[in-house]
């Protein structure tokens, strides 16, 4: 598919990597954050690190909406898969996360009707398949895909479907952005800014960056040359004292964002006044709820869910690792105890989470260095 | 039933190019170029095609108008923008 080709040249990538040698001070560290689980795979799968001077580095942040979800709100979807006549539907990396006591896969094997989906629209299809059955759709990902969620929404009020609900774990990108540049333990330099949430809600909202911590952010596609790309427009920035919101995305990100997938957001959803996210605990106004018009349609107030919170195991460091504070082999349980076939925290489950990304792509260049 | 009603979904049917990408939708923040096949304006869908000639029916609400040959960027099933005019082939 020619659409990508050319953002995966290979010559092209060594010139933008020649010409970030060239925009770097020697002598000072750069530590730039990629938000985005996508940015964080291409990294790892292309290598990108590599590319980039050894003191330039990149910090991974929590841009994973599987790696955030709390233990206590698996468990909250594992009751409702166990609710009878209940059809639970959800994407396939939340399958494997572990609960307190499990995970939906193992729910399913236990004898509860998980299914996995690719699209919302998928999830209203079953409801409509099966009128005698109840249809709960476990809805994650940040303002890429809650417009999705909110689309089959409207579609399943239209249509009148009944048989249909949604548990809503959708979060939004800018106050964890905020927790972060508020955290103590952080020292950033830049952003590479999240490609296609910015498809939804633009360039824009990420103006505070700039304006009020004086951090340049860069949003940036998802090949390897956009990747290079901006971290080196990140890089000139920093060198010319500039500080501002950059677009590299722009054949595809509107910096007013795309007006409809606001509206229809706004529509169906509210915000909680506060959600927890794994390994950064509690953060204002960061997570979404069906909105009063939807609240039908609300999986959370048709069956009622435990609400429990559930302390992460003492191993796991995913919230040190989200925040960009270690890196994966820096956790005392990478690789031993905490593995893609065995997970003790989400960061290893998902395979964007930075943990899982690096042990399917960067454990065997990590090897080499230590030999 | 129109062209963009897709059997229902149970595990994986014909999903090659999902299931090949091996990854999670939402932290890969994925959008998957697909050419529109044909165009349902009134329910607000397209029946959409990969490279592979595997199809999928997506939402479209965000991104009208839509022509048939046109390359959507598509996330969890809904069109979030149209693919980059320059070298943009499906």
């Amino acid at each position: 598919m020619k659409f990508v080709d050319e953002f995966r040249d290979a010559e092209l990538g060594r010139a933008v990597a020649a010409e970030i040698l060239a925009a770097v001070e020697p002598g000072r560290h750069y530590k730039l954050m990629e938000v985005c689980g996508g940015h964080t795979h291409s990294i790892y799968k292309y290598g990108i690190d590599d590319l980039l001077p050894a003191n330039v580095e990149l910090v991974h942040g929590p841009g994973c909406p599987v790696c955030v979800i709390p233990m206590g709100r698996v468990d909250d979807g594992i009751a409702l898969a166990h609710e009878p006549g209940v059809i639970f539907t959800c994407f396939g990396d939340m399958l494997r996360v572990p609960g307190s006591a499990g995970t939906l896969l193992d729910a399913k094997a236990a004898g509860a009707d998980v299914r996995m989906v690719y699209s919302p629209l998928d999830a209203l299809r079953i409801a409509k398949a099966n009128p005698g059955r109840q249809v709960v759709f476990f809805a994650i990902g940040f303002e890429t895909t809650a417009p999705s969620t909110a689309l089959t929404l409207k579609r399943a009020k239209a249509e009148g479907v009944t048989n249909f609900s949604c548990m809503c774990n959708h979060v939004t990108i800018v106050p964890p952005l905020r927790a972060l540049l508020d955290s103590p333990d952080l020292r950033l330099d830049g952003f590479v800014g999240p490609g296609h949430v910015s498809t939804v809600v633009g360039a824009r909202p990420f103006e505070f960056i700039p304006a009020e911590y004086g951090k340049p952010i860069v949003v940036a596609g998802f090949e390897p040359l956009d990747v290079l790309q901006a971290v080196h427009m990140l890089l000139r920035q920093l060198s010319e004292g500039r500080c501002e919101v950059e677009n590299q995305y722009s054949r595809v990100v509107p910096y007013e964002g795309n007006l409809r997938a606001l509206e229809v957001m706004a529509e169906v959803f509210a915000l909680r006044p506060h959600f927890e996210w794994r390994g950064l605990g509690f953060i204002s106004q960061s997570g979404l709820r069906l909105s009063d018009a939807y609240a039908d349609f609300d999986a959370e107030l048709r069956y009622g869910v435990p609400g429990v919170r559930v302390a992460d195991p003492k191993a796991c460091q995913c919230g040190e690792v989200l925040k960009g504070v270690i890196k994966p082999w820096e956790c005392k349980v990478f690789g031993t105890a905490c593995r893609p076939e065995r997970p003790i925290g989400t960061c290893m489950v998902s395979s964007e989470g930075a943990c899982a990304a690096y042990y399917n792509y960067g454990r065997f260049a990590r090897e080499r260095e230590l030999v | 039933m129109s062209a963009c009603d897709q059997p229902v979904p149970g595990e994986h049917h014909g999903r090659s190019w999902q299931t090949a990408h091996a990854g999670c939708i939402t932290c890969s923040d994925e959008a998957l170029p697909l050419r529109v096949a044909v165009v349902d304006a009134e329910r607000g869908l397209a029946l959409c095609e990969h490279a592979d000639g595997t199809r999928a029916s997506v939402e479209i609400a965000l991104v009208e108008p839509v022509a048939v040959g046109d390359v959507l960027l598509v996330h969890a099933g809904t069109a979030i923008a149209h693919a980059a005019q320059s070298g943009a082939r499906a």
